[in-house]
């Protein structure tokens, strides 16, 4: 079998347990500071690398965007295994809305001829979830979601899709684009010779103009979205408290009844 | 060298994931349970690939021995200390017995087997040891011999045709009650040398299980309740030639003290880093303690006498972390400290790391006195720093030798 390109779209993102900021202007979130590897992403990148381990020659490619020229996320996933990276970086990207970024994501992919695309459902810093499908549209290429399970046969990947029932089984020629949702597979921890690989593996960094795409499709002038506010989510109210009085586990059922989980 | 560099930092975020994963979860089971240090030790090596760079650095350093080199192997200079040091500092953050456990067995006991043993020796424990496959001890000290291990030593081996008899008892033995491989420290008895301080040190290898050899049950102690140690009881242990590292007591002639001594420099160093790892730890509790425990409606934070301990804990990190560095720059020059040095630098950071953490139990009150806030387990643990591998006092006559004797 011929030696297969498993590309995966990772993020690179403020890390969440630092404080956030806003840019007053656009309302967009600060992304000069160091960026890591959004976590929704380790398990695109450890599902690529479990299918990569299988065949010899198989080869896991990261595909990224950041305006800042950010590799700190990309090195954490090349670490992991990932053979390489590519990183398109221009500062007229910042402020690129998801079609924007998925117009970009696509070019570079493109250029890497994959036979599998990976991406998380969705991102953890804008959660919009739309930019998978986007990739696969401009790419011509079918996309499933919310992968539970991927497995290749022949030239088909086999993928158990999750519902709110179960999964469906779901059978797709390649190319195609896959997304992973979170927690399906337990990303592996980088080995200290991974990371000490990590720093010499290629990242190839690439401008818009590079991909051959015009600077007015993306950043803020190319964005068909625009953040016009942002205000503080409400406080949580405190609860309601309520005392056992022999019949706690009947007023249990009753409230998740209520809200309709059981 | 005055910070940690891309990859350091990664290797650093990597572990500190396992110990909030791993070790955290656990520690009650590993501080107060039943559980032994081993199978984490064996998780944090098969994760990080640890092993296989254990096996690695066994093949490069078995070559240099049959190749008759008998240079120190390098090791990767700055990279491999720096990983080392890392990785002990993470974990001395959460768990600082798991760290005892894992350098006695790692660096003292596959150590010496390494630098002493036979390409046959290092082949047979080595290896096994080097991979955390096989638990091992390193056995020098005697209920009256602690400080004066060498020439206190009263554990014996007494020729026997082309073996030897071992007797005598050891204790404080970290590993000793679930060693599998022991080196162990013997004075040579054949009656020649009239003075029992002066007789030759010889360096055997024992195995779990011989006849006349017994392993105790785990001591309680203070602290470092996850490294288990205990004694050991020798009673007419026969051994033959191929047990004695080196196979030949010629070849060992003044080789077992230096090799103790050698050791002595590499703990020294390493308890550089668990102090840090300590003082860190303590450091970050207390600051966000000093924010968030009100009294008199403001932050403790506020008051000067809380400031001023925050600000020594500070100067002890900054003092201890560029000794770590500074050991880390000595290494990748190729050099190594000497006894002396490595002494003030164990000297200072031992101390430092007990008196930050007894602070950190004074800053949180009432609360530092309760185990939930974790800084009375690092406190208790932190003491031993200043008594083994070898006391505050044992380190000023080494500091103090040295100086006098230029």
């Amino acid at each position: 079998m011929q030696a297969m390109n498993v590309v995966v779209c990772v993020k690179q993102i403020p890390d969440p347990a630092a404080p956030a900021s806003l840019d007053e202007s656009t309302h967009t979130l600060d992304r000069t500071g160091k960026l890591i590897l959004d976590d929704s992403d380790s398990y695109g990148v450890e599902m690529a690398l479990q299918l990569a381990d299988t065949e010899a020659g198989d080869e896991v490619v990261l595909v990224s965007m950041a305006p800042n020229g950010e590799v700190s996320g990309l090195r954490t996933a090349l670490a992991m295994g990932a053979a390489k990276a590519l990183l398109v970086s221009d500062p007229v990207l910042a402020g690129t809305d998801a079609l924007g970024t998925a117009k970009v994501l696509a070019a570079a992919i493109r250029r890497v001829e994959p036979d599998l695309v990976i991406a998380a459902t969705e991102s953890t810093d804008g959660y919009t979830g739309t930019l998978p499908v986007q990739v696969a549209e401009i790419l011509g290429l079918p996309s499933v979601t919310f992968a539970k399970s991927i497995s290749i046969d022949g030239s088909n990947v086999k993928v158990e899709r999750q519902t709110e029932a179960g999964y469906d089984e779901v059978e797709s020629p390649m190319p195609v684009v896959v997304t992973v949702t979170a927690g399906v597979v337990e990303p592996r921890y980088p080995s200290f010779k991974g990371i000490m690989a990590a720093k010499s593996k290629p990242v190839e960094t690439l401008t818009v103009a590079d991909l051959g795409l015009d600077a007015s499709e993306v950043g803020v002038s190319g964005s068909r979205q625009e953040i016009v506010d942002v205000s503080e989510a409400e406080s949580r109210s405190g609860g309601e408290i309520v005392v056992d009085e022999g019949d706690g586990a009947d007023r249990i059922v009753a409230f998740l009844e209520q809200i309709k989980v059981i | 060298m005055y910070e940690w560099s891309e990859e350091q930092l990664a290797i650093r975020d990597a572990v500190r994931r396992f110990v909030d994963d791993e070790v955290r979860p656990r520690v009650e089971l590993l501080e107060h349970g039943d559980e032994p240090p081993y199978g984490v030790i064996r998780k944090f090596y098969s994760t990080f690939g640890l092993d296989e760079i254990a096996r690695e650095r066994f093949a490069a350093q078995l070559r240099r021995k049959v190749a008759g080199d008998g240079a120190p192997a390098r090791r990767g200079g700055e990279a491999s200390a720096a990983m080392t040091l890392i990785a002990i500092i993470e974990l001395c953050r959460c768990c600082p017995g798991i760290v005892t456990a894992m350098g006695v067995s790692t660096a003292l006991a596959a150590g010496t087997v390494m630098k002493s043993g036979t390409p046959a020796q290092m082949e047979r424990w080595g290896l096994d040891l080097l991979t955390f496959d096989k638990i091992g001890a390193w056995a020098i000290t005697e209920a009256d011999s602690g400080s004066d291990a060498l020439g206190g030593m009263k554990a014996t081996a007494r020729r026997d045709g082309d073996g030897y008899v071992l007797n005598g008892n050891k204790t404080f033995i970290t590993n000793g009650p679930y060693a599998d491989t022991i080196v162990f420290y013997a004075k040579l008895d054949d009656g020649t040398v009239a003075d029992p301080r002066e007789r030759p040190v010889l360096t055997f290898v024992l195995d779990r299980g011989m006849e006349g050899l017994e392993q105790s049950k785990p001591f309680k102690k203070m602290g470092l309740h996850s490294s288990p140690t205990g004694e050991l009881f020798l009673s007419d242990v026969r051994v033959g030639k191929d047990r004695l590292l080196g196979e030949g007591e010629s070849e060992m002639k003044g080789a077992g003290r230096e090799s103790a001594k050698d050791n002595f420099a590499t703990e020294r160093a390493g308890i550089a880093a668990m102090s840090l790892g300590v003082i860190e730890e303590c450091l970050t509790r207390c600051v966000e303690y000093a924010k968030n425990r009100l009294l008199w409606g403001k932050p403790i934070g506020d008051f000067e006498l809380i400031q001023l301990k925050l600000a020594r804990m500070e100067v002890a990190r900054l003092n201890v972390e560029n000794l770590v560095f500074r050991h880390i720059e000595t290494v990748s020059a190729g050099k190594s400290l000497s006894l002396a040095e490595a002494s003030a630098m164990k000297l200072y950071c031992a101390q430092a790391a007990s008196e930050v953490a007894m602070d950190a139990v004074q800053l949180f009150g009432g609360n530092g006195y309760m185990s939930d806030f974790r800084v009375e387990q690092l406190a208790r643990d932190a003491k031993v720093f200043q008594i083994y591998a070898g006391t505050d006092e044992i380190q000023v006559t080494h500091i103090a030798r040295d100086l006098l004797s230029r």
